[in-house]
Formats: structure tokens, C-alpha cells, sequence
């Protein structure tokens, strides 16, 4: 008979009141694993939210400075038509600045820039002109814009949609016909110096490699395009008359053009007998502080362009840029504000558990005096009397703190939720921002860290009242009740 | 001449009530010799209490030596009088104060707890012990399955565990109806006959300190009368009516049939 079965024994003397104690202080103690478990988990999604956020706004701050540089470039819809007659017959001559286009198919072994129904214009594939066109420009004529105190680099694009059929409206009496566009070849000079230096091309790789300088004879396709053309990485598919090879797959991004395909400009001005000819250009300027002058430069020297600088996108850039800053500034404060709503409730938790227990075991050692009494009149020393109690009290907690770790293992999202009522908000938005679900889960470290909380406050609550018990003198064993 | 196994010499003990000082002993003396039977008698307050929790070294004398079994336990300091209490005395309470929550071996076993280490020593010794008081049989119930008599037999039991110098009995038959209070007192002055153990008795009851050799009579705090009681297990004793041989077990005389034990004014004149 140990001083640990006598204290089973005891526990189970009074079975309502071990019971009622183990529930209130499973509570409590569900409670206390509950709130760092949830504060583990609001500082890990903010911590995984500041990153995305940091990455979403380190790219926008690059986005912000690439854009803030560029320049598009394309002929303007004015001189479109300008050039309607001379399509035929392209010429070296600085006075024919414009390509011509004529309706989908015309073409016939001509050495002129054929259209394909339409060019693309640069920034997101609008079609140029009312007829449903782009109008070529003659690569040659723009070589000085390069040259242009400020520019840093120039990319040539030729942009050539494909369609197989035709659809035919008619406006004010007037019979329009444009071309349901399957898929649009982007044609840009694959060299070294843009490729390496400029995002020129889909980032977003999902199969197989990007395109690299120097590269001929190879396609990047978007996801559609895959679909449309029913190949994979390394299969060759025929673009135009040409056969090609699949070196990888893209998604597209939010401003490029889910149908547009990706090859070297030689190879699609070949293929679409445009050789000599793009439909736009993108112009990097040196820094930002240079693309108003840049702009105006292009502008007097070449009258016939349309000269675009980003202001809009990157008056949408900036304030995307501030939202994602607010968001992250707003995660924070208020990770602060729950971390110290935290700490309030652990004390108030640890201080309501030690003085359950403290009570409890102040009740118990009042009841029993007369038995304690006795034990020492029959010889018990105080040290083995206090032991006896701080035992009951300590099995008390242990059996409490196992209880109320079963609890939180099941409760802890709902009770951190419930106690820190940011938790739950905050980590829904947090999910949407980091696209990853955050859970409040218990770790097993933190479980024995409740449970040796459970134990020391179960001897913290009960050195008092074992104290006291010890303390009785063995004379009130002669009390009669 | 047996050795005296309990000395007290000039013993004091003041109780401050509020501001009053109370006398509860005032400068007793009392020898008591191995293998007695002593009663105890007095009214309430006359201070029997007091005495017995002086020898059970469970109150502290204001003046004075109590010497037990050669220990003068007046001197000895707090911390170490538990192992006097366990190994030189037995208590016997009015209420029993067994533990409800263990059962009559278990309760017996207590007090070796600290004294016999192997676990089967002691659950044999207290089986012994219980088989002696008459228990053999009962060992696994807990006291709430027992009648108030067998719950007095299991404390004399666990009295006995560490086999102790003296046995102090406080109203041992005080809570117990008039068999069981016949039984009890039977049990001690048997035990006293053939064990030779040693028992100071505090009492009211009149017939159970005829079952002592000697009877002291308290008031005040001083031991006024002393006498010889008939400890019946231990005398050939005669009928105080008629002078017929009586046996221990006899509650009436098997001659005259007046009942042996109607001595209500015992110290009375």
C-alpha cells in the first residue's frame, strides 16, 4: 500500500468531485494548449502571408521599374491605311514607313509582308486598325531608335494571328469580316542581351524549359495552344508550313495572351514571309527619369508611330503595391494585438488552474483532518503526510492535463478561434493571400509542455494545502464528530 | 519488581484561554509499571485527555519529564517524536479513525509502513494481528462492512503493529453498545493478560476500568484517588456480592446472578 495507491484510492473516494475537478481543470488546461496553438499558427501564417507578400511586392517593385522603362511601340492606326496600296511591294526606300495588309490568305509567293487576317499589336494583342489589322513596320526604318540617347535596348516583335475561319458582321450596312484567331505567333529576337536582361517572355514555365538566345526552329506554347495543337514537350507541331519542336509549356500570366505562342522573330518572319518586317517595338530606356524624353524622341523622328509610356499600369502597379504593404502592415499589428491578448488569457488560465487546484486540495485537506490527525498519532511523518497530499494533488493535474490535451487535440482550432478571435478572420484572409490552408495543430513538443505546465501547477496549487496538512497536529485524531 | 516503563514526574500544562491561564495538569506524578492495565477516570475537564496526549508525546508539558521506555521524550525535539509515536505506542481512539478508504489489513499495515520495509512482512504481521483480535477472515473489508466492535478490534490491531511499549486507549468503549463495550474490553484485558502489553485506558465507563488493575480517579489535573480494580482475566476473583468464583467471560454472577460490574459509585465518598 503506497502512498500513490492510497491516493488513487482517494481520488476515486469521491468520484463526482475528481470528476467535476478533472473536467474543470481539462478546461483550463485545453485552454492553455489551445491559445499557443493557435498564436503558433497565426504566426506562421502571418510569417508565410509577410513572405508571399514580400515576394508579390519585390516583383511588383520589378514590375514597377521594368515598366516605368519601357516604351510600346507601333504604328499608328492613322498610317494603317497609308500603306493599304504599297502591301504589295515593300520597299528599302525611307519614304514607304509602312508595310501593307490586306484581307486573310492573299498571299502568293510575294516578297511583301503578308497578313494573316491580322497582326497583333504589341501590349496585349489588340488589333490595329478597323479593318482588323496591324500594320507592318519596316524593320530597317526604325534601326536609329536604338540609337537615341537614353535607350538601353530595343526588342522587335512581329505578332501574326492564325485563324481558319472567318466571321462575317454586318455594321451601318457595311459588311466587316474578321478572323476567329486560333492561335497568335509571337515572333521576338531570341539574343542573348534581351533574353538575359528584360522579361521578354512567359515566366511562368508549367512543362519543359523556356526558350533560350540563339534558339531556332523551337516553340514555346501556352497551355491553350498544347490543347489546341494536342502536343506535349518535344513533340514537333507544324506552324504555318514549318515544323517545329515543343521545348516547353507555359500558363500565362494575367497580361499575356493565353493564345500566344513564343518563337524567334527569324523564324515567323520566314514563315509568314514578313522577313525584313515587325508589327511593333518595345523600347528599354536606361531609367525611368528618361522615358518622357525617350517618348518624344520617337515621336519626332518618327511621326507615323504611336508611342506608348505604362502611366496606367503603373498607377495600378503602385496602388497594388500599397494593398499588398497595408495587408501585410494590418497582419502584423494585429499578430502583436493576439500575441498579448495571448498572454493575458495564459495568466488568467494559470492562475484559475492553480487556484482550482489550490482550493480543491484546501477542501480536501480540511475534511480529512481528523484522518490526518490520526496518521500522525499512529506515526506518519510530516514529510511523508505532505507527500501524500502533493501526490493527490499532482495525480489530480496529470490526469486533467492528459484529459485536456485529448480536449485541444480535438478543440484547439475551435477554442483558439473562440479565444482569439483574430485567429480564425485573419487566417482566412491569410489563406487566400499565401494560397495555402493554415491549421491549428498541435505539436507533440507542445503537448508535453502542457502537460509539464499541468503537473507543475498541480504542485504549485498543492504545496500549500500539503503544508497545512502537515502541520495538523496528531491531538485532533482524539476529536470526536 | 517490574521496570517501569513510564515515568512522569511533576508534570505541568498550562492552557492560555484568551488572556486566562488554565491549568489542565497540575504537578502530577505516576509510575507505571510494565505489563499494566491502568484506567483513567475523571470528569469531563479534569484533564485525562491532556495526560493521555502528554504520554502519546502529542502535545508538548509545560513543565516537566515524561520518560518512556527510557526516553525522555520531553526532550526530544519535534521532528523526531513521530518515530516515538510509532514505535513505542499504539492508539486506540474513541472513534476508531480507521481510513475508509482501506481495507482492515491495510489499515493495520499502516503504521509498520514506515518501519518494515518488505511488503510481505507486513501483510503477514497484520493478517497475525487480526487473526489475534479476533478477525481472521475479515482482512479485505473495508470498515464500512464491519460492525463498530470489529472496527475497534482492527485499531487494536493496527495499535499493536509495531509492537509498542504502551497502548493509550482514549474512551476505547465509548462509541460501542453494551456487547461490543463487554467484548472490547475482554479483547484489551486479554491482551494485557497474555501478551503482557502494556495499556493506560482513559474511560468513563466504570465497568470497563473494573476490568484494570489499577484505577486512578483525576480532577482538576492531579490524580486524587487511586484503586485496585479486579482485572478479572488477571485474578481469581470472587463475586463482590456473594463470593463465588467468577470467570472473565461472566458479566453476572453464576451464583447469585447480580450483575458483577454495577459499581457506579466506584469512587464515590
Amino acid at each position: 500500500m503506497g502512498i500513490i495507491s492510497r491516493a488513487l484510492r482517494n481520488l476515486s473516494r469521491r468520484k463526482t468531485r475528481a470528476l467535476l475537478v478533472i473536467v474543470a481543470l481539462s478546461i483550463s488546461l485545453s485552454i492553455m494548449v489551445s491559445i499557443p496553438a493557435g498564436l503558433m499558427a497565426n504566426q506562421e501564417s502571418t510569417s508565410a502571408m509577410a513572405n508571399n507578400l514580400g515576394n508579390t511586392i519585390t516583383q511588383t517593385s520589378q514590375s514597377i521599374n521594368q515598366t516605368l522603362s519601357q516604351i510600346d511601340v507601333s504604328m499608328s492606326a492613322n498610317f494603317a491605311g497609308f500603306g493599304f496600296s504599297q502591301a504589295a511591294t515593300p520597299s528599302p526606300n525611307t519614304n514607304d514607313r509602312t508595310g501593307g495588309s490586306s484581307s486573310g490568305g492573299s498571299s502568293s509567293g510575294a516578297t511583301g509582308p503578308q497578313n494573316f487576317g491580322g497582326f497583333g499589336g504589341a501590349g496585349g494583342g489588340q488589333f490595329g486598325a478597323a479593318a482588323g489589322t496591324a500594320s507592318p513596320m519596316n524593320q530597317s526604318l526604325y534601326s536609329d531608335i536604338a540609337n537615341i540617347n537614353g535607350v538601353a535596348a530595343v526588342e522587335e516583335i512581329l505578332t501574326a494571328s492564325q485563324g481558319s475561319s472567318n466571321r462575317t458582321t454586318t455594321f451601318m450596312g457595311r459588311t466587316f469580316t474578321t478572323l476567329i484567331v486560333d492561335y497568335t505567333i509571337q515572333g521576338i529576337p531570341l539574343v542573348s542581351e534581351l533574353v538575359d536582361n528584360y522579361s521578354i517572355l512567359p515566366t511562368n514555365i508549367t512543362s519543359g524549359r523556356n526558350l533560350q538566345a540563339g534558339e531556332s526552329g523551337v516553340v514555346l506554347l501556352s497551355l491553350n495552344n498544347s490543347k489546341f495543337f494536342n502536343v506535349g514537350v518535344g513533340d514537333e507541331v507544324t506552324i504555318v508550313n514549318e515544323t517545329f519542336t515543343v521545348v516547353g509549356i507555359y500558363s500565362p500570366s494575367s497580361t499575356e495572351n493565353i493564345q500566344s505562342l513564343y518563337m524567334n522573330l527569324s523564324d515567323v518572319q520566314r514563315i509568314t514571309n514578313n522577313t525584313g518586317y515587325i508589327t511593333s517595338l518595345k523600347v528599354f530606356t536606361t531609367n525611368s527619369e528618361v522615358v518622357d524624353s525617350v517618348a518624344s524622341s520617337i515621336s519626332s523622328l518618327h511621326p507615323e508611330l504611336s508611342v506608348t509610356t505604362q502611366q496606367d499600369r503603373l498607377d495600378q502597379l503602385q496602388r497594388q503595391q500599397a494593398m499588398y504593404e497595408e495587408a501585410l502592415a494590418s497582419a502584423q499589428s494585429s499578430l502583436a494585438a493576439t500575441e498579448a491578448t495571448a498572454i493575458q488569457e495564459i495568466i488568467v488560465v494559470v492562475a484559475a488552474t492553480s487556484l482550482i487546484v489550490l482550493f480543491v486540495m484546501l477542501y480536501t485537506v480540511r475534511e480529512r483532518t481528523k484522518e490526518i490527525g490520526t496518521l500522525k498519532a499512529i506515526g506518519f511523518s510530516n514529510k511523508v503526510v505532505m507527500g501524500q497530499f502533493l501526490v493527490e494533488g499532482l495525480l489530480l493535474s496529470t490526469i486533467a492535463g492528459v484529459v485536456g490535451i485529448a480536449i485541444a487535440a480535438f478543440a484547439a482550432p475551435t477554442l483558439s478561434s473562440l479565444l482569439l478571435p483574430t485567429v480564425g478572420t485573419q487566417m482566412g484572409f491569410m489563406n487566400i493571400a499565401t494560397g495555402s490552408a493554415t491549421t491549428v495543430t498541435l505539436s507533440t513538443t507542445l503537448m508535453l509542455e502542457a502537460l509539464g505546465a499541468a503537473v507543475l501547477l498541480g504542485v504549485v496549487g498543492t504545496l500549500y494545502p500539503a503544508w497545512r496538512a502537515a502541520k495538523i497536529r496528531p491531538a485532533e485524531a482524539m476529536k470526536y464528530e | 519488581m517490574s521496570k517501569p516503563v513510564l515515568q512522569i514526574e511533576n508534570l505541568n500544562k498550562t492552557y492560555m484561554l484568551g488572556k486566562r491561564p488554565v491549568n489542565a495538569l497540575t504537578n502530577l506524578n505516576l509510575t507505571v509499571n510494565k505489563g499494566e492495565f491502568i484506567a483513567i477516570m475523571g470528569p469531563s475537564g479534569s484533564g485525562k485527555t491532556t495526560l493521555l496526549n502528554m504520554i502519546g508525546c502529542i502535545d508538548k508539558p509545560t513543565e516537566g519529564t515524561v520518560i518512556l521506555d527510557d526516553i525522555n521524550v520531553t526532550k526530544t525535539p519535534e521532528d523526531k517524536l513521530y518515530k516515538v509515536r510509532r514505535d513505542k505506542m499504539g492508539f486506540i481512539f474513541q472513534s476508531f479513525n480507521l481510513l475508509p478508504y482501506l481495507n482492515a489489513r491495510e489499515n493495520v499495515e499502516l503504521p509498520m509502513e514506515g518501519k518494515i520495509k518488505s511488503r510481505e512482512e507486513r501483510r503477514k504481521r497484520a493478517s497475525e494481528l487480526l487473526n489475534l483480535v479476533g478477525l481472521s477472515g475479515r482482512e479485505n473489508h473495508r470498515p464500512q462492512r464491519l460492525s463498530q466492535g470489529e472496527q475497534q478490534r482492527v485499531a487494536i490491531a493496527r495499535a499493536l503493529a509495531n509492537d509498542p511499549a504502551i497502548i493509550l486507549a482514549d474512551e476505547p468503549t465509548g462509541n460501542l453498545d453494551t456487547k461490543n463495550k463487554q467484548e472490547i474490553i475482554k479483547l484489551l484485558a486479554n491482551l494485557n493478560l497474555n501478551q503482557g502489553t502494556t495499556i493506560i485506558m482513559v474511560t468513563h465507563d466504570t465497568n470497563a476500568a473494573m476490568h484494570t488493575e489499577r484505577m486512578l480517579l483525576l480532577k482538576d489535573g492531579k490524580i486524587v484517588k487511586e484503586k485496585e480494580g479486579l482485572h478479572l482475566a488477571k485474578k481469581n476473583s470472587k463475586c463482590p456480592h456473594c463470593g463465588a468464583p467468577i470467570k472473565m467471560t461472566d458479566d453476572n454472577c453464576p451464583a447469585c446472578k447480580k450483575p458483577l460490574f454495577q459499581t457506579d459509585e466506584l469512587f464515590a465518598s
